[in-house]
């Protein structure tokens, strides 16, 4: 447990990166969804939502990770937790993989997504399970984002 | 170290996806009746390449010499299609597809690249009248011969029936020779697919030379199904309607978007151009000339120049791919021509009077533009006979600024060829430099 408050982007006294980070996980994971859906279907109705949820968590990703990428920077007490690089150096890649998964999503009909959209997609689900794994670690366990009691 | 290794990283990504991608190749190894075709190259970042519009500010088109080009009319609102009737008049469709859907966000994308690539009037959607009382060739009355229309693109007149292929139907009209304009709402002969999705618009018509069917071209409702195949019924085909009652037949499949219906004087057989697919590669697939016949298969979406698979469609239907033809002459890829007249009816040199003209509107996914630009492909016999030849030049300035780019053709009543141009918003007028 960190001893003091650690330094955490934070808006209103909530730590932004925790805020928000869910919602491109909910993204992703979706996507694994969908594209499989589509897969199975052939029905482009289900490639598009892939397309269109690729986007809203990379939109969001825009934020949640530079917020993580400071609180990870900015408090060498959170840089000495193995969970914390783990926790970074997998979100950077399920992020970067996801681009190239949104431009290949940008392609037309079966190819959007069969294989390669489809593998892309995968991969990332199984990081953000590793990513999350430990993201939980460092908040439940080493109180990061955590703000302690106030002191009167 | 550490720093630039990642420098380099990055940058060696940045270049994978932005140059990528195959070298397009010379386009002259992709025309006539055996194209060279490369492997497939599906890409992470098309290469959107657009003309950036500039207008002619009184420049003009170049032709050879033994040709001359003026301006047949200019200050246009996207003036897409020609038509000539008998006695001369020339009728200038001003027109535009409805706005695209956005099912995916690659839509905001593409449609604001179209929106680029085009002239910023909004489209007319009506038909003009030009006529020259002078008799030099140049008009000097104007009237809306037909207005508020709903994107209309081909036009053809049969006796005293003059129809207009709006994107969502034909409509037929009466006409007296010499009219000048046409109020009467005139009769719906068919319906055409158009909305709610209309990704191809453009629905081009001609009638056969005995005056009984009509044909018009439906272009398909996707680049490659990207829609669903739902989207497609009765598109991506010639249709043959019959005059009297209006009943249609798919009369050709398989055509991705079929444009410049034309019947060829000699064999009296309908040919037509075709825009076949985008993003398998700079260099496919070639888009093509080919005579239509009736019952057959081209391809599309299954299918290109043959059993060439699309591996992009699902699900495959090897049977329909079995039975799938090659068109007869290709004009290389991305060239995105829509006209096409033959000019056995010209007042050319004789050099261009047994052949056709083509009106290439020019590539927008290949790095080298290709296109922009009327060519002449020679004819024996009824069949092309030789590489196609470029007549009206000039669209294009500095490699990749567009004055231009020529959709519609037409041969009118002295015998010299037309070309509607969208973009420079005017209609250009090619003959005998001198007689």
């Amino acid at each position: 447990m960190l001893s003091a408050d650690p330094r955490s982007v934070s808006l209103g006294g909530r730590p932004v990166h925790a805020m928000l980070v869910p919602i491109p996980i909910v993204c992703f994971v979706a996507t694994l969804i969908t594209d499989i859906v589509y897969w199975q279907t052939a029905a482009m109705l289900w490639a598009d939502m892939s397309a269109w949820l690729l986007l809203v968590g990379l939109i969001v990703s825009l934020f949640a990770a530079p917020a993580g990428m400071i609180d990870f920077f900015g408090d060498p007490r959170i840089r000495k937790l193995r969970a914390a690089w783990i926790h970074g150096a997998g979100n950077v890649t399920a992020l970067i993989l996801s681009i190239f998964n949104c431009l290949i999503h940008t392609r037309d009909a079966y190819t959007s997504v069969v294989p390669s959209g489809l593998i892309l997609s995968a991969l990332v689900v199984l990081i953000l399970l590793v990513t999350g794994w430990n993201g939980w670690a460092l908040v439940y366990r080493h109180g990061v984002g955590v703000r302690q009691r106030e002191q009167q | 170290m550490k720093f630039a290794g990642f420098e380099a990283t990055a940058s060696a990504v940045i270049l994978a996806l932005v140059g990528c991608g195959p070298a397009p190749i010379d386009p002259s190894r992709q025309v006539g009746a055996d194209p060279y075709l490369p492997p497939i190259h599906q890409y992470l970042l098309p290469p959107m390449h657009v003309a950036k519009v500039v207008g002619w500010n009184g420049a003009t088109p170049s032709v050879p010499a033994g040709l001359k080009v003026q301006a047949f009319a200019t200050g246009l609102a996207n003036p897409r299609s020609l038509y000539v009737l008998p006695n001369g008049d020339v009728l200038v469709v001003e027109t535009g597809g409805p706005p695209g859907p956005v099912s995916r966000p690659k839509e905001l994308v593409m449609n604001w690249i179209e929106k680029m690539a085009h002239s910023r009037t909004k489209p007319g959607q009506r038909i003009l009248l030009f006529r020259d009382t002078h008799g030099d060739g140049v008009p000097d009355q104007e009237t809306v011969f037909i207005d508020h229309l709903h994107s209309p693109f081909g036009v053809v007149l049969v006796g005293n029936d003059l129809y207009v292929a709006n994107t969502d139907a034909v409509v037929r009209y009466p006409y007296i020779t010499g009219q000048t304009r046409i109020t009467d709402p005139g009769v719906k002969l068919c319906d055409l697919p158009g909305g709610p999705i209309d990704h191809h618009w453009t629905k081009s018509l001609t009638a056969s030379p005995d005056g009984s069917e009509l044909y018009a071209g439906v272009g398909s409702n996707s680049n490659i199904t990207e829609n669903g195949i739902p989207a497609e019924l009765g598109r991506a085909s010639i249709w043959q309607i019959d005059r009297a009652s209006g009943a249609h037949r798919e009369y050709a499949t398989g055509l991705r978007n079929p444009n410049g219906l034309q019947f060829e004087p000699q064999t009296h057989t309908l040919w037509a151009v075709i825009n076949e697919r985008d993003e398998l590669g700079p260099d496919l697939v070639p888009d093509y000339l080919t005579s239509v016949r009736d019952g057959a298969f081209y391809g599309w979406p299954y299918s290109y120049y043959g059993q060439h698979i699309d591996p992009r469609v699902q699900p495959q239907r090897p049977d329909l791919v079995a039975n799938a033809i090659a068109p007869d002459y290709a004009l290389s890829s991305h060239v995105a021509p829509l006209g096409l007249v033959f000019s056995s009816g010209t007042s050319l040199p004789v050099h261009y009077r047994a052949g056709a003209f083509v009106g290439e509107h020019g590539s927008w996914d290949r790095t080298v533009l290709n296109g922009y630009k009327v060519v002449y492909i020679p004819f024996v016999d009824g069949r092309p006979s030789g590489p196609p030849e470029d007549v009206v030049t000039g669209f294009l300035v500095d490699g990749d600024k567009a004055r231009g780019r020529p959709v519609g053709l037409a041969v009118d009543g002295k015998g010299a060829l037309l070309i509607a141009d969208d973009t420079g918003n005017s209609v250009w007028r090619v003959s005998a430099a001198s007689p």
